[in-house]
């Protein structure tokens, strides 16, 4: 628990020996140190974000559990940390990010049941309401509160990013009630916070694909010594099992490439997110403004967007909510926007791309204000989204506001 | 001969082979008299044709068949002035003298050229101004629509699609009789407007004047964002209204104020309109009664009319917001898509129009309008004297002077044979009015007689040639009756009547109608600014720049101001659309009104107005040269020689050469020794203004699309062609205000070209020169200089 310095004090002794004091000063500061240490992290922990500004780095909580729910079109989900505690239900921050197989992707790329590694906030002002929580659910979850993530990756994209894979030390018969095949494994590189640092034991059973090159292989393939890269899902009696098991570099390329692809393909039709920083309005309906892409995005996008400098073509900039959700045909509410400058910032916060474009558009949106979600469309084809993916009505935005429980 | 650029020499001779037939078979009666031949040319001329052209052209050589020492200078005839013309085309295009034969001095050749030319328009001139025994100045439109009104109170819209054509232009004067000829398409349109016009003054079914009123739905109003129409009525009648409308104009943060326009739907202009600067809890009633064509009508937002990128027009909001929920509210939510309304202040963004209802009523007959027709159409059917002088008084005022009884037997004798074929006698009768309107008399100005040579004009005429002059109408009855006494003519009652005439609200046709005409204000817009270049430009600017400069012309006649401050001033007429677009602070009121300026704003005077430093450019850039001209024509009425054929254009700059200015490229354009001695007389009156872009915007330096480097910084200093140095703008206006007196002569040939509907001749001089000098004592100033012409011995001259 914090300590409050004030509390500690004997005000006679200061009083009658400064030496003494001194001392006690020495001993107090001693003492504050780790309180002071404390209120610092419990500021990050507890940090509330605010639209048109990134978190600190190391703000919020680190929680891992199986993804079971999700509403990919709000993005939302919920995870569960074991068969007996409650579900974790969140909203992705508007710039939060999501890793899969080694490369961006977005809730609707995760499958039900893969385990997922989190990092939590509180609510961004304004958005207090988008996870309704149940006083039992407070209850029961202390962390029910750090409902909006800022990452989320599965295990091969947590362990992988970190530096870190498993040495195969070969294959365990389980015993009891469910006996089953385990791999055991061993951490190879850096131990994490919040990851499984020491040996370890996954299921292993037929529904386990293992990887090698470009092709599905047999169990026979995994040998004592190999290191190697898993995916996990939820096991009987709490345990890890795996769902896919990477033998090679090769292997975990050819599907980082392709959840790549799909994710370009997302965005290139949905156009890149960030917010508005600075607006600049004109009396004439047109005006500038100046929008921080998000992070977590594949290079490819923002070079996309950047090399629009100077041309012909202009980038299309439409509103979004903070579910990164657009309005209509987002081709039609849009402005247009020519790029008139292109800036990188060095060591962005996170959630933050680093890169700052300013554009000067025709059409001062009404939703062109700091701290608002826009999207900007890059050199891409247009396609028509799914109907169910917009907010066509107000009644869209009131619904798309609060996450409905399943 | 030497070759023309890009003409093959094949082509050459065969062109020159042209020429040479045409003016042996034209000059063949030129001929017997080589005598007279070139006796009006002066003798440096005549000398520089001995000694440059004679030799391939004379009595002995006569290369390409062309002979040169025997055509006739007699300037008035068309034929030899083509000839002449042809001679001053080869001079200027570098043709002639061929270069292998000794070249004359650029300034010998320059006047030679000059000379030649000034024969020709003096021949030109002599021809337009040539007058028989009976001259006939037909109507321009504008000048049919304000008579129609004035004679039977009917709005006819004179420019709808396909009522009459546009009149041809000299000079910017679309009232020029030698040019306002009656062609078979006119005579057709001139039938179908004359029973359109009767019908109008005397439908068979009388359109009660009734009041419609549009309001957006309960507890809402109607929000219009720039460029932003609502269809507020309908009016199936041409007429007089009045228009009523509850609104709160709002002004942009920046100050710029919405302008309500009265827009015409199907015709896309505006026919009458108000600036507006109040606030949202405090809606005005606003009433403009005016006249207006049948069509469906729009309460707009009048700006821009920007295409959205899929194509439809609307781009801002036009929209019904809730009456009672304050504007700074409306922002983000679900309309975050659409315009922003206010900024993050929560003040509007662009100047906003919050509309609570409009009403239109009418059509209005004022008494002065009943009065008019009234007793037009006989009420005894079976009167044939009554209506033989129903007729005469129709046509004593609709052809403006004494009619015979003999000139209404026709008309009469016509109803008489409608009715023996089974129409109604209304309907002959109206069929009579119509042929009145189709007549001669009323679609033009007559003036002289038949069988009777006289020197001026009688006092019918008189009459006539001051109401078109200063009314661009018929006579009043007033003034009628003072032709009818025999007295108008005299000094004393012609400077009663034009007392009166200029005290009367008519007065301002004539106030916006002369500046327009006088200083080409039709060019305004007519090659439209580049969007991609000049995104700021829209058509409510392009109106205001107009407006700026009628209305000063207007204030200086109304105040009677010296004609020192047609160039040099320090003031200007200001809304808050010009006040952005000059960068000059917001004037307090919305509406155009006069302003005085700082030392530094740069405008006083018309030179300096948006509207002629834009009239010239070409869309992309200003057109210094042209500039120049448009100066010389207009200001000091003097036309400059026409540019040679196949000049070649200003390249832009090329990728990797430096940025550089047009000024500069023209430096280096103007090579040959012609072109030298007639840029030297224009340039520098059009390269004092060098600070202005194209859309008369001020600049430090000049935009240059393509090349490397910084834009060029500009340079509008230059020395006038007598000798007087100017740094800029502003001493060149100064300089051209010092010489009042050329500019009272310049403005005294233009008020008397739009007067007397003719060109001033040489004949014309003499007199000209009289008022201005008349004008001297005062100082020259607008409203003496209006009253001096129509006092002078050449307002009354046939």
């Amino acid at each position: 628990m914090r300590r409050r310095g004030p509390g500690k004090v004997f005000p006679g002794m200061i009083l009658r020996v400064p030496a003494v004091m001194f001392l006690v000063a020495l001993f107090l500061a001693w003492e504050d140190a780790p309180a002071i240490a404390d209120e610092k992290a419990d500021a990050l922990r507890d940090h509330t974000p605010e639209p048109g500004i990134f978190p600190p780095k190391g703000a919020g909580v680190y929680l891992a559990g199986d993804l079971v729910f999700s509403d990919p079109i709000n993005r939302r989900g919920a995870i569960r940390k074991g068969g007996n505690m409650p579900r974790h239900y969140f909203a992705m921050l508007p710039y939060g990010m999501v890793w899969y197989h080694g490369a961006p992707a977005d809730v609707r790329d995760i499958p039900p049941g893969t385990h997922m590694h989190g990092r939590f906030l509180l609510p961004m002002k304004g958005e207090e309401e988008a996870i309704p929580l149940s006083e039992k659910q407070l209850k029961r979850h202390p962390d029910a509160r750090h409902n909006h993530a800022i990452l989320l990756e599965d295990d091969v994209s947590f362990y992988s990013r970190q530096g870190r894979s498993w040495k195969v030390l070969g294959f365990e018969q389980g015993a009891g009630p469910a006996p089953r095949l385990k791999l055991s494994v061993e951490p190879v590189g850096p131990e994490i916070e919040g990851g499984i640092n020491k040996a370890a034991l996954f299921d292993i059973d037929g529904s386990t694909r293992i990887w090698k090159g470009s092709r599905l292989v047999g169990r026979d393939q995994v040998a004592p010594g190999q290191q190697v890269q898993v995916n996990l899902t939820w096991g009987p009696f709490d345990s890890l099992a795996t769902t896919d098991i990477w033998l090679d570099d090769a292997s975990l390329a050819a599907f980082r490439e392709v959840q790549r692809q799909r994710h370009l393909r997302l965005i290139r039709s949905r156009f890149l997110p960030g917010w508005v920083d600075v607006v600049k309005n004109g009396d004439t309906g047109g005006g500038e403004i100046t929008v921080t892409f998000f992070g977590g995005m594949d290079p490819s996008l923002y070079s996309d967007i950047r090399g629009m400098k100077g041309g012909k073509r202009t980038t299309k900039i439409c509103n979004a909510e903070t579910t990164l959700r657009t309005w209509g045909y987002h081709q039609e509410y849009s402005s247009h926007g020519n790029l008139l400058e292109w800036k990188e910032i060095e060591n962005p916060p996170p959630g933050s791309s680093g890169f700052q474009a300013r554009f000067k558009v025709g059409q001062m949106l009404d939703g062109f204000r700091p701290g608002r979600i826009v999207r900007a469309k890059g050199p891409w084809t247009y396609v028509l989204l799914p109907h169910d993916e917009c907010i066509m009505t107000p009644e869209d935005l009131e619904s798309s506001r609060r996450m409905v429980l399943p | 001969m030497t070759r023309r650029h890009g003409v093959s020499p094949g082509a050459e001779v065969k062109a020159l082979a042209r020429l040479a037939g045409a003016i042996v078979i034209g000059s063949l009666c030129l001929l017997a008299n080589t005598a007279a031949a070139l006796e009006p040319v002066d003798s440096k001329t005549r000398q520089f044709l001995e000694s440059h052209c004679f030799r391939c052209h004379g009595s002995k050589v006569q290369k390409a068949k062309f002979r040169l020492d025997n055509l006739s200078t007699d300037f008035s005839d068309p034929q030899v002035a083509q000839k002449w013309g042809e001679v001053v085309f080869r001079i200027n295009a570098g043709e002639m003298p061929p270069k292998k034969e000794p070249q004359p001095a650029a300034a010998e050749l320059g006047s030679t050229a000059e000379m030649i030319t000034k024969k020709i328009r003096e021949g030109a001139a002599a021809r337009m101004a040539r007058r028989g025994l009976l001259e006939h100045y037909r109507l321009s439109r504008q000048e049919y629509a304000h008579t129609v009104y004035d004679l039977l109170g009917v709005v006819f819209d004179v420019e709808a699609p396909g009522a009459f054509n546009e009149d041809p232009l000299w000079h910017g004067f679309d009232r020029i009789g030698a040019l306002l000829s009656t062609a078979p398409s006119h005579i057709d349109r001139y039938f179908t407007a004359a029973d359109t016009v009767v019908d109008l003054a005397f439908p068979d079914r009388e359109l009660p004047s009734k009041i419609v009123r549009r309001a957006p739905k309960k507890g809402t109003r109607q929000l219009l964002q720039l460029g932003e129409g609502w269809g507020a009525f309908d009016i199936r009648s041409p007429g007089r209204y009045r228009i009523r409308i509850r609104v709160s104009g709002l002004s942009a943060f920046t100050g710029r104020a919405p302008r309500l326009s009265i827009w015409h739907h199907q015709r896309k202009k505006s026919f009458a309109g108000v600036e507006l600067a109040g606030s949202e809890d405090k809606p005005e009633t606003i009433e403009i009664e005016s006249l207006f064509p049948a069509g469906h009508y729009q309460v707009r937002n009048h700006a821009r009319s920007q295409r959205h990128p899929n194509g439809a027009y609307r781009l801002f909001r036009n929209e019904e917001v809730p009456a009672g929920k304050p504007l700074a509210s409306l922002k983000g939510g679900f309309l975050s898509t659409r315009t922003k309304i206010v900024d993050e202040k929560g003040r509007p963004v662009m100047p906003l129009l919050l509309v609570d209802w409009v009403e239109a009523e009418g059509p209005l007959i004022s008494e002065v309008v009943q009065a008019r027709r009234m007793g037009v159409i006989p009420e005894d059917e079976d009167g044939r004297k009554e209506a033989q002088g129903s007729l005469k008084r129709f046509a004593q005022r609709a052809w403006r002077r004494s009619v015979s009884d003999s000139e209404i037997e026709p008309y009469i004798e016509f109803i008489s044979a409608e009715q023996e074929a089974g129409e109604t006698f209304r309907k002959a009768y109206k069929s009579a009015l119509s042929s009145m309107l189709v007549a001669r008399s009323f679609l033009n100005l007559e003036e002289g007689s038949p069988g009777k040579s006289r020197p001026k004009v009688n006092d019918f005429e008189l009459a006539s040639r001051l109401s078109y002059f200063l009314w661009s109408s018929m006579p009043d009855e007033k003034l009628f009756a003072a032709a009818q006494s025999g007295e108008l003519h005299t000094p004393d009652r012609l400077a009663a009547e034009l007392d009166r005439m200029i005290a009367d609200p008519k007065i301002q046709r004539f106030l916006d109608s002369f500046p327009r005409q006088w200083l080409q204000l039709h060019r305004v817009g007519m090659f439209q600014p580049d969007p991609k270049l000049y995104p700021g430009y829209d058509p409510w600017l392009e109106e205001s720049m107009v407006m700026e400069t009628t209305a000063y012309i207007e204030e200086m006649f109304r105040k009677n101001l010296p004609i020192r401050e047609v160039v040099d001033s320090n003031w200007t007429m200001l809304n808050s659309r010009l006040a952005i677009h000059y960068g000059l602070s917001t004037p307090g009121q919305a509406k155009l009104a006069r302003v005085r300026l700082g030392p530094r704003s740069q405008r006083g005077g018309v030179l300096t107005h948006a509207s002629i430093l834009s009239l010239t450019s070409d869309g992309t850039r200003h057109r210094p040269v042209h500039r120049g001209a448009w100066l010389s024509e207009a200001i000091l009425a003097r036309t400059p020689l026409p540019p040679p054929p196949n000049v070649d254009p200003l390249e832009p700059v090329e990728k990797d050469q430096p940025k550089t200015t047009i000024r500069s490229q023209l430096k280096a354009h103007a090579t040959t020794p012609s072109c030298v001695s007639c840029h030297a007389k224009i340039d520098p009156l059009g390269l004092a203004f060098e600070n202005f872009d194209a859309i008369g915007r001020w600049r430090d330096t000049e935009r240059v699309e393509g090349g490397v480097g910084d834009d060029p910084a500009v340079d509008a200093s230059g020395v006038l062609p007598g000798g007087k140095a100017f740094a800029d703008s502003s001493e060149f206006k100064k300089l051209l205000a010092e010489d009042d007196g050329r500019l009272a002569e310049a403005f005294i040939e233009q008020l008397a070209t739009y007067a007397l509907r003719r060109v001033m001749t040489v004949d014309d001089t003499q007199q000209l020169r009289s008022i201005v000098a008349k004008a001297k004592a005062d100082g020259y100033r607008l409203q003496s200089l209006v009253r001096g012409l129509v006092l002078s011995e050449l307002f009354q001259k046939r």
